[in-house]
Formats: structure tokens, C-alpha cells, sequence
């Protein structure tokens, strides 16, 4: 074998390893903690009304999209949640519920997005945040140096709670790699819903962001 | 024979029956309204107005307010800028459409834009006079002592994907548009609440600028 092919095995080795370990489990590095580490159930969030600031960025067949509106989460009298979303002008997109067991419904939604696939998208990225639907009989516990990783399993793969000095900081969906990574801002604390919120979707190419704002003009 | 009740009929024929709006009744001449729509609204060439924008929602028992500056100046400019709680401006010059959020420009061309389109069409007919021409709407005038009342029903079906109806109410004296509703099919509607209107005041074509 000449020497140039042999510098081509070589070459191709290497990046063949890289790529393997480019595929790897991001959460390879985490470390199992057993207890007594307090479990993640105390970050879901208890509200009863707060207004966010929503914006939607992304790509489809190559052309650029962004739409933009307030969303709106309520915990209603008969214990439902509701998370409704309209655009600038006031016309309502969607309105989503969870009843008491956290069992889902779609009470609206525009044509446009009345897809299988665009709610089961939406309604996950709400039930992450609101953590509800989370079976806390599946936590397990991992550490790395920075951050404690309470992990849930889902139907399909699992769901991650990052929590940095008694603060939530992170939310995460994998399989066996990341699907979704949310960057929670502000406060953080135990009960309380995040500020701000940066949600990536890393298969799809979107990204939605939430900002806190006030509860209306009115007020 | 017995006579069925119009809305009874209405019902029987499976088409919605508007009611008329309480405390109005149909303007008797539509003609000359329009014609007194359009002589009035010839004078204006530029409008500047605030309104509170108050989002019901039916089933929440809730709502969201905003506060918006409204600014049109002749033939077809429109600049809605809203300022509370949150930032988004859109402006419509042409047949151009700019949107600015608290942090991209941009022009849109999405489902969300023909929304905008046929409300700010709407709210461009209502201030030219022209809206009996809009073709995405059947309307009929109702009025009483104080102002009119144009509802709006939507006559083509994406129209109807938005809308179960659009009022407009106008001043009687100065026929500037005072309240705008949208009512959305699931019941929830909107209030756009006009006020400050004032006439002929110089707005800087900057202002309107798209591009």
C-alpha cells in the first residue's frame, strides 16, 4: 500500500471517529447523583395569569418566517390551564388546555395551523415549560461540575431540568440526541414561571422566544 | 298561513342571522350615506388618532389591553404603532408592508399579514368612504341619534376563516370612526377604541417610509 493511501486510511479514520464522536450523547459527561438531591417537582411553576411577549423565527424550504403576538397562560377556577396565542391585533391563534390531570385539548386553533404535527409541537413545548404530564416516579439524577440534571422519562426519550445554584436555568428534550433546549432567564426560583425563555428546536430550525411582559396596558 | 319569524327562518335555512345591533336601526337611504361618507372623508387628507385596542376573551373571562397610535394620511398610508405593553409598529404604504418588533424590521408576507391587510383595508375604507366597495364584506348601515354602525359580514371564505363579523361605529357629526370590533368565530372579539382624532395635521412622509 503506498504511502499516500495509507495517509488517506489514516485521514479518514480520524474524521470518521470525530463524526462518531460528534453523535455522541451530549449527556455522556454527566455524572448519576443518587439522593438526597431534592427532586425537580418544585420548579413547576404555580401561576395564575402571566402575558408573554412571543416571537417565532425560522426557516421553511428555504425561505425565511417569523411571526410574532402575545401568549397568554391562565390557571382558570376549575383547575384547566389555558395558553392562549394571538397575534399584535388581537386575533387568537390557538387556545390550548389542560385539565387537572393534565390531560390535553385543543379548544382552538386557525386553519393554518390546525396540523398534527404544528400542535404536537406547541402543546410539548408548553407542557416542558408549565412541567406538566411529568411521570416523577422516572427522575433520576446527574451532575456535572456546573449543574444538577433531573431527568424524566417521556413516551418518547426524555425530559431534562437543569438546575444551577437552586436556580432552574435549563430545560432540555432528547432522545439520542437534543431536540429541544430551552434557556430559562429570570427568576428561576422554586414555583415561579421564567422571564424569559429561548426555545430551539434543533431538528425543525425554529426558534421561539418569550419575554415576560406587563399583565396589559390597563394595568 | 302562519309567518315565520325572519331569524327562524334564517336558522331553518342553516344561513347565520345577524341581528340588528341593539339600540340602531337600518339607515334608511345607504346611498346617500355613502355619498355623505365619501364628501366628508374628501376634506380629511391626513388622520391622527390614539386608540385602546381590548382583547376579550370570552372563555378566559379575561382580556389584553394596548395602547396604539394611529396615524393615515391620503391616498393609502397607515402607520399603527403600538406602544403598550409591548412595542410593534406596522406600517402600510401601498401596497407595501413594513412590521417592526422590539427587535427586527421586516417586511411580512405571511397568513399574518392578510389579516392585517383586510383590518387595515377595513380601517383605509372606513376613512376614504369606500368601504360598501370592499369585496371581502357585506355591509349594512345601521344608525341612531348619536353615530352609525357598519357590520361588516364576511362574504368570502377566507374572510370567514378570521371573522364572524366587523363593526364600525362612526361619530354622527364628524363620521370619524369612533369604535372598531372584531368578533372572531369562537366568540372572543376585540375593541379598537378611538380618540384624540384630529385632521389635516402634517405628518412627515418618513413616517410612512417602508423601505
Amino acid at each position: 500500500m503506498s504511502r499516500w493511501m495509507r495517509r488517506c486510511l489514516k485521514s479518514s479514520s480520524l474524521a470518521l471517529l470525530c463524526l462518531a464522536g460528534s453523535c455522541a450523547s451530549p449527556y455522556r459527561s454527566l455524572k448519576p447523583a443518587g439522593p438526597p438531591v431534592v427532586s425537580a417537582a418544585r420548579y413547576q411553576p404555580v401561576f395564575e395569569k402571566a402575558l408573554y411577549r412571543c416571537v417565532v423565527d425560522g426557516r421553511f424550504f428555504f425561505r425565511r418566517f417569523r411571526l410574532s403576538g402575545v401568549l397568554l397562560l391562565k390557571r382558570m377556577p376549575d383547575h384547566t390551564t389555558r395558553a392562549v396565542f394571538q397575534n399584535e391585533m388581537g386575533f387568537s391563534f390557538f387556545d390550548f388546555e389542560w385539565d387537572d390531570r393534565d390531560s390535553f385539548k385543543v379548544n382552538r386553533v386557525i386553519p393554518q395551523l390546525d396540523k398534527p404535527a404544528v400542535i404536537a409541537t406547541l402543546e410539548k413545548d408548553l407542557r416542558l415549560l408549565l412541567m406538566k404530564g411529568l411521570d416523577y416516579g422516572s427522575e433520576q439524577y446527574y451532575r456535572d461540575d456546573a449543574a444538577t440534571w433531573h431527568r424524566f422519562t417521556l413516551d418518547k426519550g426524555y425530559a431534562w431540568y437543569v438546575e444551577e445554584n437552586n436556580l432552574l436555568t435549563r430545560i432540555e428534550n432528547s432522545g439520542k440526541r437534543r431536540v429541544i433546549t430551552m434557556g430559562l432567564s429570570g427568576p428561576g426560583q422554586p414555583g415561579s414561571l421564567p422571564g424569559g425563555v429561548l426555545i430551539r428546536h434543533h431538528r425543525a430550525g425554529f426558534t421561539i422566544q418569550l419575554h415576560k411582559i406587563n399583565q396589559d396596558a390597563s394595568e | 298561513m302562519h309567518k315565520i319569524p325572519a331569524f327562524l327562518f334564517c336558522l331553518l335555512l342553516g344561513i347565520p342571522a345577524f341581528a340588528q345591533p341593539k339600540g340602531y336601526s337600518p339607515v334608511k337611504n345607504t346611498q346617500a350615506f355613502q355619498q355623505e361618507l365619501i364628501q366628508s372623508n374628501r376634506t380629511k387628507q391626513t388622520i391622527s388618532s390614539d386608540f385602546t385596542q381590548t382583547k376579550n376573551l370570552s372563555l378566559l373571562e379575561d382580556r389584553i389591553v394596548a395602547k396604539v397610535k394611529f396615524l393615515f394620511k391620503k391616498e393609502d398610508r397607515v402607520r399603527i404603532e403600538y406602544t403598550s405593553p409591548y412595542y410593534y409598529l406596522l406600517v402600510m404604504n401601498g401596497g407595501q408592508i413594513l412590521v417592526k418588533d422590539e427587535q427586527k424590521t421586516s417586511r411580512i408576507n405571511t397568513g399574518n399579514s392578510k389579516l392585517m391587510q383586510s383590518v387595515n383595508r377595513v380601517m383605509i375604507d372606513c376613512m376614504q368612504g369606500s368601504v360598501f366597495q370592499n369585496p371581502d364584506f357585506t355591509v349594512t348601515a345601521y344608525e341612531n341619534n348619536t353615530g352609525y354602525l357598519l357590520q361588516l359580514v364576511p362574504a368570502t371564505a377566507a374572510m370567514k376563516n378570521m371573522f364572524r363579523q366587523i363593526e364600525v361605529q362612526l361619530d354622527r357629526r364628524s363620521l370619524d370612526v369612533s369604535r372598531l370590533t372584531m368578533k372572531e368565530a369562537g366568540g372572543d372579539y376585540t375593541d379598537m377604541d378611538f380618540r384624540n382624532t384630529k385632521h389635516n395635521v402634517a405628518l412627515d412622509e418618513t413616517l410612512f417610509k417602508v423601505k
